[in-house]
């Protein structure tokens, strides 16, 4: 902005100049001036409610509310005077009229916005001797528990229910001094439990069913970390006291979700601790799993490895990788495959096509002349990153149900459309809740994805066959609307995938040419999906996306790993598995995921026809009862290392609880590159740390020359992949059935549902949106 | 006939949300409270969820969520009726029915319920019975009242307003009250036999709308809700193009205890207000007006409703009215039961169908009112006083009153004095006059003791202070408020830390809660005069009654919390003998039976 645009105006003893609108007390805020307030909160509607904001302005007979206060040229301001100071004091003394005072068995006790205040601008004595309002704490649902006497009416959880999650759940009941926080059945919550609430909430008020009674604040450590539930990569804050994880949250709100965490991000930390969960390596003896000893389970499974190589050659063993695991870890899994046993058998359950997006990319880089090939800087940059959605102007979402599939990204785009008008335009199958906030949606029958998209583009309504005229009818609407539209986010769930993709890469073209910018996204659904594609868990694919037939990329790795990579692609997930049953494959190695449970792999029967079944896992899932052995894993919340957001952003995962017998999958890969190397297979890894494998990630992998300064202060760093170097890859699509979602819900999280005993509970509760 | 009624309310207003109140208050009237069921019957009805039907009932004191009885006895013991035995009247009616606050007889036939000012202060002591108005009570006539219910009758009841109709002091000068006492008043052609709708001819006719702002700010009228603002340059700020519809509002929320004149201007003139709305919507450019209706004033609204029929069936409403091309729609909404819904922000929230809460200023209501359009709210008496400004010109109005305080005011006298009622005076007429010789003096030969010159907000006068003119100014001066006009006078016989403490009472039964100062500080204050007056004060409060009301003043939302700090801080500073006095463990007033029970 132009410095003549600017307001000039004095706060305190500082001159300052503002943009035209600007209220006081963010200006405070950014100049390091504190002004408290309780119901004033960034993002949300003003209310002027506390009047704790109160400051002096010259020529004002009144003491105005800093919060609702726009700065105006020749204003003066002052937040530091007699008058100011007595009025905060009156007003705690008024807050505190009602308030229990209740602090010692008070779950906010040590970290109450109340309390604090009260610390620093209250009275020191009490002068109130008349009974205090007094009604029963509720329980409004298994998550969500509201003590009225303590609320003291700031209208932030009314306000992030309704402005933040369009869920209304929350409203306010009686009138005056008996004003209460009322649910939206009778005394009860039926809503999607994000507990947003719960965070919000400057006092005790509302408290969380996972938290309350527990401990005290300041009995625990934090360690700010990714929740490893969804691929939108969500900055939780873990609460600790001796290596168990007693509450997430979002206190510490570094994180690109700002405010924002779902159930699964606050209430689904307690997989870690269920009764079931495996605490020793198991065996099968006698067709039982029976205890072993670490040494036992690893030798065994490197001696087996080594003779069903030797006998069937590389090709008969194949990995299985996770969704959820590192990337070092899923670094070090490929490393295994294709340097230690000489295999391209690797893949992972995919649930966006990632790969398709990197060809997309690269066709586009080269159309796009504006950009110079640059994918990841400037106006040619082609993928969105999470922060990009909130400020973005317009959006097309295609076949993801964000709100339930991907809470954030959907927050995002509400947060777009509230705070400057972000158009919306939804193309699904489904029906969804962000169909309301869009500006116009079209839904197709299942299947239709590629004739859809295709009818975006000028070119794409050519021949029009019956089936078809009904959608080419609906779409056109949305065409013509998009043709508006100068700056665009497309995001993309797993149904658009390989033919579906190309068409939308024809739609970003025709753009492209008319000057028009679009940006991507693609939708995946776990903690680490995106990691796991990035880093090469795909038979035909090298870490970075460089094609395994491609010689010098091949040669690249095989150096680096000392070994001679194989060209032969591997098999994808879904052929691995029928090969297994067809007797081709003698043994599958598996990471972190439960194919027995996820796809029509019938266990007993296919896995039967292996020599060797090795799982690693937090629990006994599907897959590992048919195990041969199984090593007990360490899970996303007990170890270091990085993940990759679903738009490609690298964040640290640190680790916050522990768990006695489990290792970590980057411990027990290393470990079992070193078996295989006195088995005389592949070199050992030397890398001893996660951080000294994602040193190495981040020079010879494409793309994720990130700064480690970035990741070490907590920052997203969004990876640059540069698809103009993939070797000219194209459209290597995935074989059918290959890419799939698994349509998780706000209330599950794929194999560890039955072990998130809280957010099950909820689902069962008939929480709902 | 309901299902007929939601239709029309329905139909009545550009967002649906708006019939939210007044389809639960005449369910209610049918089905005696608001059930759950009817809740989500009036949420599917108005595509609202069910919780936001139920959070913005909550905030209506006259929504009931639990059956009362057949005849549902009211009772205001606010300041007038107090004054003049409404405690006594309602503890004589608990013990006849031998029920108590918010209970329900055995039979179902009675209920009770202690309520605040229901403005009918001039005819103090007063109560309603289910919506009917019963005023000028003793115990005797409350007695005969309930036992002719209990037999089935229905008394009759006090209409029009006790205190309008009585004989001219020679003193008065009636301008807007000139029909009061005039057979059928209430009907066109009676209004048009007495100038009626000659103002809105000559602004339509003869006027531009520009000259029309002129001539009502030339006639100093000043808004008679009680902030006194100047009724023309409230107008002029209204923006003359707007891509959204204008609209005019009349606040006829009264409900300022002390105060009872738009009920007769309403019930008796109606057509005088219609009219000024018409020329209000003509001088701004706007077309359609909604009549803001205190929930209490039932038989008021509907006195409202047929005359607005009347003037649509003879062209003073609706299209082309009197030829003039101008259209103009109005309709009468009614409140349920809160007096925060007459500060003009929270009425345009209510009338949205919502909880009555304030809002945010800037920007005003002239330029983002009612439905986020340019909005005109004036209170029933200002707009009445607009036919005649037009019809006789801005200038002989001025000429009525004072130096810039144009005009007459109805002064609603009630409380100690010998001829209470509702009297039309010129601004600036001397205050000592009016209650010595207007209305008679004090009853029964006692002293005068203090004045709430203007409504219950308002700090009071001593009784050697009240030698002064009756405008906004010189009461500004005098460092108190010309308010609503409603005067309440206090003989030597009365408790001040008693009537401090009803007040309080009050506002702390009427603070919206939106913020902390007032929620928390008028129910602390209300908490503490309790104990104070009932024997339990330590000397230390005196002070702190005074503080905390400094505390509250100037520091609240809207201006709820200094209507409640004012007289408040005036009662601690003028009387603080009184409070010392308590400090003995009585009130030196009352005997002490009559404290053991704390009342509202």
């Amino acid at each position: 902005m132009a410095e003549t645009a600017q307001i000039k105006f004095r706060l305190d003893d500082r001159e300052l100049a503002v943009p035209p609108g600007t209220l006081v007390i963010e200006v405070a805020r950014q100049q390091g001036i504190e002004i408290p307030s309780f119901c004033y909160y960034p993002g949300l509607a003003l209310q002027a409610a506390c009047r704790m904001c109160l400051v002096e302005v010259e020529k004002a007979p009144k003491l105005q509310t800093a919060c609702t206060l726009v700065a105006v040229n020749g204003m003066v301001v002052r937040t530091n005077t007699p008058q100011v100071h007595e009025a905060r004091k009156s007003m705690l003394e008024f807050l505190l009229a009602n308030h229990p005072l209740d602090c010692p068995v008070c779950d906010k006790g040590g970290e109450c916005e109340l309390q604090d205040m009260t610390f620093r601008y209250g009275a020191d004595r009490s002068r109130f001797a008349e009974e205090k309002l007094h009604v029963p704490e509720v329980r409004w649902s298994n998550v969500v528990y509201y003590d009225a006497p303590r609320c003291i009416l700031c209208f932030r959880c009314v306000r992030v229910c309704d402005e933040g999650m369009d869920v209304k759940a929350l409203g306010v009941g009686q009138r005056g001094a008996h004003s209460v926080i009322i649910p939206n059945r009778d005394g009860y919550l039926e809503c999607v439990e994000c507990g947003m609430c719960i965070d919000i909430c400057p006092v005790g008020a509302l408290t969380s069913g996972t938290y309350r009674y527990q401990t005290r604040p300041w009995e625990m450590q934090y360690v700010p970390t990714v929740c490893p539930h969804c691929s939108n990569g969500c900055k939780t804050t873990l609460s600790v006291r001796n290596h168990e994880i007693l509450r997430a949250n979002n206190r510490d709100l570094s994180g690109y979700n700002g405010d924002f965490l779902c159930a699964k991000g606050r209430f689904a930390f307690d997989f870690t601790r269920q009764p079931e969960r495996l605490n020793q390596p198991l065996i099968r003896l006698g067709g039982r799993l029976e205890p072993t000893s670490w040494q036992e389970a690893l030798q065994t499974v490197a001696s087996r490895l080594a003779t069903i190589r030797k006998q069937n050659g590389p090709d008969a063993i194949a990995f299985y990788g996770s969704n959820r695991t590192t990337n070092e870890e899923n670094y070090l899994l490929g490393r295994i495959a294709r340097a230690s046993v000489g295999t391209n058998n690797v893949d992972h359950h995919r649930t966006a096509d990632y790969a398709g997006l990197m060809a997309l990319a690269a066709t586009l880089a080269g159309s796009d002349s504006t950009s110079g090939g640059s994918t990841h800087s400037g106006s040619g940059r082609i993928f969105a990153t999470m922060r990009d959605l909130e400020s973005a102007l317009a959006l097309l979402l295609i076949s993801n149900d964000a709100t339930e599939q991907s809470p954030l990204v959907a927050w995002q785009i509400r947060t777009a459309i509230r705070h400057h008008r972000a158009r919306l335009y939804i193309l699904d199958s489904r029906e969804q809740q962000l169909h309301r906030k869009a500006q116009d949606f079209v839904l197709f029958s299942r299947g239709q994805e590629a004739a859809a998209i295709a009818r975006l583009s000028a070119s794409g309504s050519g021949t029009v066959d019956a089936s078809e005229r009904d959608l080419d009818r609906r779409v056109r609407a949305l065409r013509d609307a998009l043709a508006g539209e100068n700056d665009l986010i497309v995001l993309f769930g797993a149904a658009v995938q390989g033919a579906a993709l190309a068409r939308l890469g024809e739609f970003a073209r025709e753009r492209a040419a008319l000057g028009k910018r679009t940006r991507f996204m693609a939708l995946g659904d776990y903690a680490n999906s995106r990691g796991a594609a990035d880093m090469g868990l795909l038979p035909d694919l090298l870490p970075g996306y460089a094609p395994i037939a491609n010689p010098a990329a091949r040669q690249f790795f095989g150096e680096l790993w000392g070994a001679t990579l194989s060209e032969k692609a591997g098999l994808d997930s879904r052929v691995m598995l029928s090969a297994a049953a067809a007797g081709r494959l003698k043994a599958l190695y598996v990471v972190g995921a439960n194919p027995a449970k996820k796809t029509n792999f019938v266990g007993s029967k296919r896995m039967g026809m292996l020599d060797l079944l090795v799982v690693q896992d937090l629990y006994l899932s599907e897959t590992a009862r048919l195990a041969d052995i199984v090593l007990p894993a360490l899970s996303g919340f007990e170890k270091s290392g990085t993940m990759t957001n679903t738009a490609g952003e690298v964040q640290l995962v640190c680790k916050g609880g522990d768990f006695m017998g489990a290792r970590s999958d980057f411990d027990i890969l290393r470990i079992i590159s070193f078996q295989l190397a006195q088995q005389g297979l592949g070199e050992p890894i030397r890398l001893r740390t996660p951080d000294a494998a994602f040193e190495e990630i981040s020079r010879q992998v494409p793309g994720y020359g990130v700064s480690w300064t970035g990741l070490l202060s907590g920052a997203a760093e969004a990876t640059r992949p540069n698809p103009a170097s993939a070797n000219g890859h194209g459209f290597a699509e995935a074989a059918e059935g290959v890419i799939f979602s698994s349509n998780d819900s706000l209330f599950t999280s794929g194999s560890l549902t039955p072990y998130c005993r809280m957010i099950r509970s909820l689902r069962e509760a008939g929480a709902t949106l | 006939m309901l299902e007929q009624k939601f239709q029309v309310l329905i139909r009545r207003y550009p967002i649906k949300r708006s019939a939210l109140v007044p389809m639960a208050l005449y369910a209610q009237d049918v089905f005696g409270y608001v059930s759950e069921d009817l809740i989500s019957e009036i949420a599917n009805r108005l595509d609202l969820s069910p919780l936001h039907v139920n959070e913005t009932l909550a905030y209506y004191s006259m929504i009931r969520r639990k059956p009362v009885g057949k005849y549902h006895v009211q009772v205001c013991t606010n300041v007038s009726c107090m004054l003049c035995g409404g405690n006594e009247v309602y503890d004589f009616v608990q013990k006849k029915l031998e029920i108590g606050n918010k209970q329900v007889t055995a039979d179902g036939l009675f209920s009770l319920e202690e309520v605040e000012c229901i403005g009918a202060c001039t005819g103090a002591p007063a109560m309603q019975v289910n919506y009917d108005f019963y005023e000028n009570l003793t115990e005797r006539r409350t007695d005969d009242l309930l036992d002719a219910l209990d037999m089935g009758s229905r008394p009759a009841t006090s209409m029009p307003t006790s205190g309008s109709v009585h004989a001219r002091h020679s003193a008065e000068a009636p301008v807007i009250s000139r029909l009061f006492g005039v057979p059928d008043s209430h009907k066109l052609d009676v209004y048009l036999q007495h100038d009626g709708y000659k103002g809105l001819e000559r602004a339509l006719k003869q006027l531009t709308s520009d000259q029309v702002i002129e001539e009502v700010k030339k006639s100093n009228l000043r808004g008679c809700g009680g902030a006194g603002f100047p009724t023309g340059a409230k107008w002029g700020f209204v923006p003359k193009e707007s891509a959204k519809p204008k609209y005019i509002l009349c606040n006829a929320d009264e409900s300022e205890p002390g105060t009872c004149k738009d009920r007769p201007l309403m019930e008796m003139v109606p057509h005088q207000l219609i009219e000024g709305v018409v020329i209000a919507g003509r001088a701004v450019g706007a077309h359609r007006g909604y009549i803001y209706i205190r929930g209490e004033y039932r038989y008021v609204l509907e006195i409202v409703d047929a005359a607005i029929e009347e003037a649509y069936a003879h062209g003073y409403l609706g299209q082309n009215i009197m030829g003039s091309g101008f259209d103009f729609d109005l309709a009468t909404h009614t409140g349920a039961g809160a007096y925060e819904c007459g500060e003009e922000s929270a009425l345009m929230e209510s009338l949205e169908g919502k909880r009555g809460y304030p809002r945010i200023r800037p920007p005003f209501p002239a330029v983002v009112g009612l439905y986020g359009s340019p909005t005109v709210i004036n209170n029933v008496e200002t707009l009445s006083a607009v036919p005649s400004i037009l019809h006789r010109g801005g200038e002989w109005y001025s000429g009525l009153g004072s130096p810039k305080n144009g005009g007459t005011r109805l002064f609603c006298i009630s409380g100690h004095v010998n001829r209470p009622g509702i009297y039309e005076l010129p601004m600036g007429f001397n205050l000592r006059r009016m209650i010595e010789e207007v209305a008679g003096g004090i009853r029964g030969g006692r002293r005068l003791k203090a004045v709430i010159p203007g409504g219950s907000s308002c700090p009071l006068l001593k009784a050697e202070e009240i030698d002064l003119p009756m405008d906004f100014d010189s009461l500004a001066k005098a460092g108190s408020m010309l308010g609503s006009g409603g005067l309440v006078v206090i003989d030597e016989g009365t408790c001040m830390v008693d009537l401090a403490r009803r007040i309080m009472h009050f506002y702390a039964h009427e603070s919206c809660g939106w913020c902390i100062p007032c929620r928390e500080g008028t129910d602390w204050l209300r908490k503490m005069l309790d104990r104070f007056h009932s024997g339990g004060g330590r000397r230390e409060d005196i002070a702190l009654i005074g503080e905390l009301s400094k505390n509250m003043l100037g520091r609240t939302f809207c201006p709820l919390g200094d209507a409640a700090a004012l007289p408040t801080m005036s009662i601690v500073k003028k009387w603080p003998d009184e409070f010392e006095k308590h400090l003995a463990g009585m009130c030196p007033y009352q005997p002490a039976e009559m404290l053991t029970a704390t009342r509202a």
